[in-house]
């Protein structure tokens, strides 16, 4: 859906912001750009909208340059959000929110209903907020009218600045996991900026990982957290990158994985539900709360038996498969 | 601690009231607005005067300085923010006596040279107060408008002016209650107003003459001050006052 192909920045003649950057988002993919400040990438995601040229190089969005598309015209078919949520203060949340509908010359039916199914989406009442102004709203409710305004037109391409970044840790991680249920629903294909290597992990299909305008790993995830490409990737994934692989897998990966063990009766036992992490597992028998996890299915069903051997063993088949 | 200042500004709001009432009370006993009661049809006609100086050089000036304002904020027209500013700040800085005798000798005498002088006097605080509006809105609101296709143009009809419009009738206000002011000189060009009074009495050592004169130019300023602040009020849209009063509390 969006080809990077030999993108290259240069500020004022010598200054190079971004070289040679070649990928691909696919359609559907939700990919984090990360990295620290200063690495470029979020002046390679305003790119890909125009609001920064683009040197050499270009970016194709579905198949057409980005460079010689009409800007007007591209950018109300890409859902933006910012950092700062960027409402307007003169308008209520409505017309916040039905901007590029109205731009594009919706009929008031259609984009009355376009209206409550977004804040059905983002889970505010229509009605509550329609004629309510943005400094009336708390900062996560402005962001979730920031992302329905995004979503508006139903643009297949979204870019996203830092979404959730202002935002307290409480609030942020609700968004991201109501985002991530409504990116399950939607399937956009996102471009995400992040500096948040927790946010990447938990959300991305796969993470670009940025340093000096120079892409140092684009890989998924699990990939980047078990197999990092070069010292800088395994810094700044952090030293703990293996517990954080952790909350990738759940349970219920191992038991596809491995045969489970058979409930043993000598050990101190506890249930845990096969939909959970493993980093949950491990916690739970660090945690000396129990030397076994006997794992049951959603309907309670006992499936045999977890410790910590099985998970270190499980974990030595991930990273070596993911070579 | 706010219960003790609405008390202070409570005490200053009824001393300022008693003094103003005791003021016209002086003036009625000694009848010092005879000469309105017994010249009313000189009384209207100057006030017409006085009004229509006013009221043309600043409609004029918010016709010239508002869109000068807005180019000059326009990215590819920045750099000539110092031009307009530097000229429209002579205009300014030239004492209004010497701006209305150099509109006489270029337009003679009469109220043409008067609304002329008034409204190169009206520029300055109408352009800057413009600059300033339009300044003040926000970046990433005009970088999110941008990032979702609006036009230049709707950037600025939708966006820009709406934001700046509290700055923009500031500048209106202020520029046209200090014309009203200044308008009195008018009667030194041969352009009539409420002046003509005021210097009559000034000569004539003659009081009533003077408050004719004085108390109803005062009288009209305070009027324009509240008719703007009940523009700002009506034009500006509501969301912009809850933001206002978000930022203060």
């Amino acid at each position: 859906m969006i080809h990077f192909n030999d993108v290259t920045k240069v500020y004022n003649g010598n200054v190079k912001a971004i070289e040679n950057m070649n990928f691909n988002v696919e359609d559907g993919e939700l990919v984090i750009m990360l990295g620290p400040s200063g690495c470029g990438k979020t002046t390679l995601l305003r790119m890909v909208n125009q609001l920064e040229s683009i040197t050499d190089g270009d970016i194709m969005l579905n198949g057409k340059s980005v460079k010689h598309s009409n800007k007007i015209e591209m950018r109300r078919n890409i859902g933006y959000v910012i950092q700062s949520n960027g409402l307007f203060p003169n308008m209520n949340i409505e017309d916040n929110a039905m901007i590029v509908p109205n731009l594009l010359g919706w009929d008031r039916k259609k984009m009355r209903d376009r209206f409550n199914t977004l804040m059905e989406l983002v889970g505010l009442n229509p009605d509550q907020y329609r004629k309510r102004f943005p400094h009336e709203l708390s900062g996560g409710q402005q962001q979730r009218v920031g992302v329905a305004r995004a979503l508006a037109a139903d643009p297949p391409v979204m870019l996203m600045d830092e979404p959730f970044g202002a935002l307290d840790p409480i609030i942020r991680t609700h968004l991201q996991e109501e985002f991530l249920q409504i990116q399950k629903e939607l399937k956009k294909t996102i471009l995400f900026v992040s500096h948040d290597i927790d946010e990447a992990v938990k959300m991305a299909d796969k993470i670009a990982l940025l340093k000096g305008g120079q892409m140092m790993q684009y890989a998924e995830p699990a990939k980047m957290l078990n197999k990092p490409a070069n010292s800088f990737v395994a810094e700044f994934v952090g030293q703990d990158r293996v517990l954080k692989s952790m909350s990738l897998y759940t349970v219920k990966d191992l038991a596809t994985a491995l045969t489970l063990k058979p409930v043993s009766e000598s050990l101190e036992a506890q249930n845990i539900n096969e939909n959970l992490s493993l980093r949950v597992a491990i916690s739970k028998l660090l945690n000396q709360e129990a030397d076994q996890l006997i794992v049951e299915n959603n309907n309670g069903t006992n499936k045999g038996s977890i410790t910590l051997d099985l998970i270190e063993q499980f974990l030595h088949r991930e990273i070596k498969e993911s070579v | 601690m706010e219960r003790t200042n609405k008390t202070i500004a409570l005490i200053i709001k009824l001393i300022f009231w008693g003094l103003l009432a005791a003021f016209f009370v002086w003036a009625f006993t000694n009848s010092m607005f005879s000469t309105i009661v017994e010249q009313p049809d000189t009384f209207f006609r100057l006030l017409g005067e006085h009004v229509t100086i006013v009221l043309l050089s600043g409609a004029a000036a918010v016709l010239l300085a508002v869109p000068l304002g807005i180019f000059v904020t326009r990215p590819k027209f920045r750099k000539s923010e110092w031009l307009i500013i530097g000229i429209a700040n002579l205009g300014q800085t030239v004492p209004s006596l010497a701006v209305l005798a150099l509109a006489m000798g270029f337009l003679g005498i009469g109220i043409s040279a008067a609304i002329v002088a008034l409204f190169v006097y009206s520029l300055l605080p109408i352009i800057q107060n413009t600059i300033a509006g339009i300044d003040s809105v926000d970046d990433d609101m005009i970088d999110a408008a941008k990032g979702m296709g609006l036009t230049n143009s709707q950037i600025l009809w939708k966006i820009e002016l709406p934001n700046a419009l509290t700055s923009i009738i500031a500048g209106v206000r202020t520029a046209l209650v200090i014309n009203i002011g200044t308008a009195a000189l008018a009667y030194l060009v041969g352009a009539g107003g409420l002046g003509v009074w005021i210097f009559t009495g000034i000569r004539l050592f003659d009081n009533a003459f003077l408050m004719s004169g004085a108390v109803p130019v005062t009288l009209l300023a305070i009027l324009i001050d509240y008719l703007f602040k009940w523009l700002q009020f009506a034009l500006v849209p509501k969301g912009l006052r809850l933001a206002r009063k978000a930022q203060n509390s």
